[in-house]
């Protein structure tokens, strides 16, 4: 806390001050001062006056009675005046030369001035007096003390001090000083931040909103906590499998590893169905449009046959050389996709019942689903394929008749495992890819147009058309574990009900009453969502199909 | 450091007015850190402070080394030694400075004349120092994008007679930028009624 503090400009007035030690020196600041004087205007006269006396006077007075007044300052000074003059070479002049200029010859004038009048005077006043010019008029002196206050800020202003360090490498009587550890790197890791970069993307994904769990439905209000939560312990956590499915008969199948389970919603009742060969699991599971017959596809390659009334086994169809990831029916033709790529046609009624061969996938075939009315099947495969195949071609032709599809799409950019086709009208068919895609195309089937393309926040695992409204339900995998439900055509979100499951959705299926919808997870649960409502007027319209269709919703009403 | 208990004392002793000073550079420190990305921004947390969220560093081995350089500069701040302080962010490959982010430590001098000024409120010095934070954010925009991986060095100002721990402090090299190269903005200014803060910030610019 020594004289430091003060504004640099006492110091380089001082130092100036001593510059008298070489006359030759003395003489050119003069010259500069009277460079700066006329600038000044007629104020200045005096110190003009007095320049002629300041060489004599600074010859006549012993240079070693002037260092020894006041050594130490004087070793600075130095120091500083060589500063500057390196400065000055370095070229950043300008800003220099104005702060010299101004205010560097008063001081000088002064000390000139004033050891002819009193030699003797001691050094504070010296100093104080050096601040300010002092060959002024007594009337100037406000306004010269202004000028130097102004001219502080610029003096000590840290880019100052710091360029003269910098261009010197000398530092002005200070040391400069650094901690003699470096920093310490980074302790995150460096490959969690990646990952994280990675990530990023599937959330900054348009409808990969902040909210969650939010509905935002104008129209109606949608339940976002499930009706009933089934356990479903074991059940295998594969984006490829098809595990769950609802009979028009009201009856649940889920397959929980090597096992199916047939879940009665009218009673609450659960029957075990049967067992998969030793070693091998149950990796898709499908009934049969009367709900009667249950068909189940094995990972080894077998296709099942099941009786749902009696649990017996009817049949086993072999032939496929790996695992058969979706069935679908169409009335006595089970189609089959297996995981080569490749989709047969059985025909559950005859012994040689593979009827049909449809090859038009490269990756494992994990959408198929026949439309209701038998005449086109549509597939989606892990090679990113939408297919239409005709759906007379396998079913007419004779045994192993190979198909060809009517169209193939390969605007999915990741597996397409959501297939759906519209019920209330034919040519619709809504295809969602993965990951890496997360996009809902719709399609018409009649043309082969694209109508519609929709992209959610994250991975489709399947997609459910409402029978009653002009409305699809999505469900979604990491990292919303959605369900969604959109308008059509609009295309507009009507719910997202987030986090529907610990884990990512990765099935439904839709009851018979078109009300409730089943989803399964890898969270081993299944959850019943009451997103949609039976439409009262068809109930009175013809009551029989009302009564039968809607006794899905009284019955899971009445176990409650 | 700043405690609650006397706010309105603290800016008038050089006591309290160290501890204040040596506070603001912590948080200026880390909001450098942070806007300029010396580190990963996953290291930082949000904190409230002066009235404003600050983003302070929650890696413990920076926040160890940063409160060991301030600890020795609040003992410099209150035997006046030190002059200034400067935080260099330098190129981790090449070596070169990039940034010299420099603060000027003056002493304020008692008025003269007109007897002790009334002491400067909290408050004001506060809103003083939410200024220069918000300043230094906002040099992002038009500070040159630092694109390839940087550390950071804290120097020390200090005068001749400084007392230093001769085994933790080295002299060193200044870190300056060549003066044709650099460019400079001054930033606002805070004062206790101790000390006088002045901001600067130098880059690299060869445009």
């Amino acid at each position: 806390m020594a004289f430091q503090p003060k504004t640099p400009s006492r110091h380089r007035s001082r130092s100036e001050a001593k510059t008298p030690l070489t006359p030759s020196l003395v003489s050119q600041l003069n010259a500069i001062s009277f460079n700066g004087s006329p600038t000044k205007g007629g104020g200045r006269a005096p110190s003009d006056l007095t320049n002629p006396f300041l060489a004599n006077a600074s010859r006549s007075t012993s240079p070693i009675k002037r260092a020894t007044s006041s050594a130490i300052p004087s070793h600075e000074s130095f120091q500083k005046q060589a500063n500057t003059g390196v400065i000055r070479k370095g070229g950043i002049e300008s800003r220099l030369d104005v702060i010299t200029r101004d205010y560097v010859p008063p001081p000088q004038a002064a000390t000139a001035a004033k050891p002819e009048v009193k030699r003797s005077r001691s050094q504070p006043t010296r100093d104080t007096r050096d601040r300010f010019i002092t060959s002024r008029d007594t009337v100037d002196d406000v306004a010269a003390n202004l000028d130097m206050m102004s001219l502080n800020p610029q003096s000590t202003s840290p880019g100052h001090t710091a360029r003269l360090a910098a261009a010197t490498g000398v530092p002005l009587n200070r040391r400069i000083l650094a901690y003699h550890e470096a920093p310490p790197p980074s302790a995150s890791d460096s490959l969690l931040s990646q990952q994280r970069e990675l990530v990023r993307p599937l959330y900054g994904r348009p409808g990969a909103l902040p909210t969650s769990t939010s509905t935002s439905s104008k129209t109606r209000k949608i339940s976002t906590q499930p009706e009933r939560v089934l356990d479903a312990p074991g059940i295998v956590d594969d984006f490829y499998l098809n595990l769950l499915s609802w009979s028009c008969q009201n009856l649940l199948a889920v397959a929980l590893a090597e096992s199916s389970y047939v879940w009665r919603a009218d009673s609450g009742e659960v029957v075990q169905l049967g067992e998969a060969p030793e070693g091998t699991y149950i990796s898709a599971v499908d009934f049969a449009n009367d709900g009667n017959f249950l068909g189940v596809g094995i990972g080894s390659g077998e296709v099942e046959l099941w009786d749902v009334e009696t649990q017996k086994k009817l049949r086993t169809m072999a032939g496929h050389s790996s695992q058969v990831a979706c069935l679908s029916w169409n009335q006595h033709i089970l189609s089959s996709g297996c995981g080569d790529g490749s989709i047969w046609h059985h025909d559950v009624r005859v012994a040689r019942h593979k009827v049909g061969e449809l090859l038009g996938h490269q990756g494992e075939v994990c959408g198929l689903k026949w439309r209701t009315d038998g005449e086109l099947l549509a597939s989606g495969g892990n090679d990113n394929v939408v297919n239409v195949w005709d759906g007379r071609v396998g079913d007419v032709g004779a045994a192993g008749s190979r198909g060809v599809a009517k169209w193939t799409k390969r605007n999915h950019t990741a597996a397409v495992k959501a297939i759906a086709w519209c019920p209330w009208q034919p040519s619709l068919l809504a295809s969602g890819g993965g990951t890496n895609d997360a996009t809902v195309h719709i399609w018409n089937t009649t043309t082969g147009a694209r109508l519609h393309s929709l992209t959610t926040p994250s991975q489709v695992t399947s997609i459910q058309w409402s029978p009653h409204r002009k409305e699809f339900l999505t469900t979604h995998g990491y990292p919303t574990n959605a369900l969604m439900i959109h308008s059509y055509p609009s295309m507009e979100r009507v719910v997202e009900i987030r986090d529907a499951h610990d884990s990512r959705v990765l099935w439904s299926t839709l009851s018979p009453a078109g009300d409730v919808v089943c989803t399964g997870a890898g969270d081993e649960n299944l959850k019943f969502w009451r997103v949609w409502e039976v439409p009262k007027v068809k109930k009175g319209k013809d009551g029989k199909e009302a009564s039968s269709r809607s006794s899905t919703s009284s019955n899971i009403l009445s176990i409650r | 450091m700043a405690t609650k208990q006397a706010p309105t004392r603290q800016a008038i002793t050089l006591k309290g007015s160290t501890n204040l000073v040596t506070e603001f550079f912590k948080y200026a420190a880390n909001t450098i850190l942070f806007q300029r990305g010396v580190y990963p921004a996953d290291d930082f947390h949000m904190v409230k402070k002066y009235g404003q969220t600050v983003l302070v560093t929650q890696d413990l081995a920076l926040e160890n080394y940063l409160e060991k350089i301030l600890k020795q500069v609040n003992k410099w701040l209150l035997t006046g030694s030190v002059t200034q302080l400067v935080l260099a962010i330098i190129s981790k490959d090449s070596r070169t400075t990039m940034e010299r982010w420099v603060f000027d430590i003056n002493l304020v001098e008692p008025a003269a004349g007109d007897g002790p000024a009334p002491a400067k409120p909290e408050t004001e010095i506060q809103a003083e120092i939410r200024n220069i934070l918000k300043q230094i954010v906002s040099t992002v925009t038009f500070l040159p994008v630092i694109d390839e991986p940087t550390v950071f060095n804290i120097l020390a100002y200090t005068s001749e007679s400084a007392d230093i721990p001769a085994d933790e402090w080295v002299d060193t090299d200044p870190l300056a930028i060549e003066a044709g190269k650099s460019q400079q903005v001054k930033l606002r200014s805070f004062s206790t009624d101790v000390h006088r803060i002045e901001a600067m910030v130098a880059y690299r610019y060869e445009g």
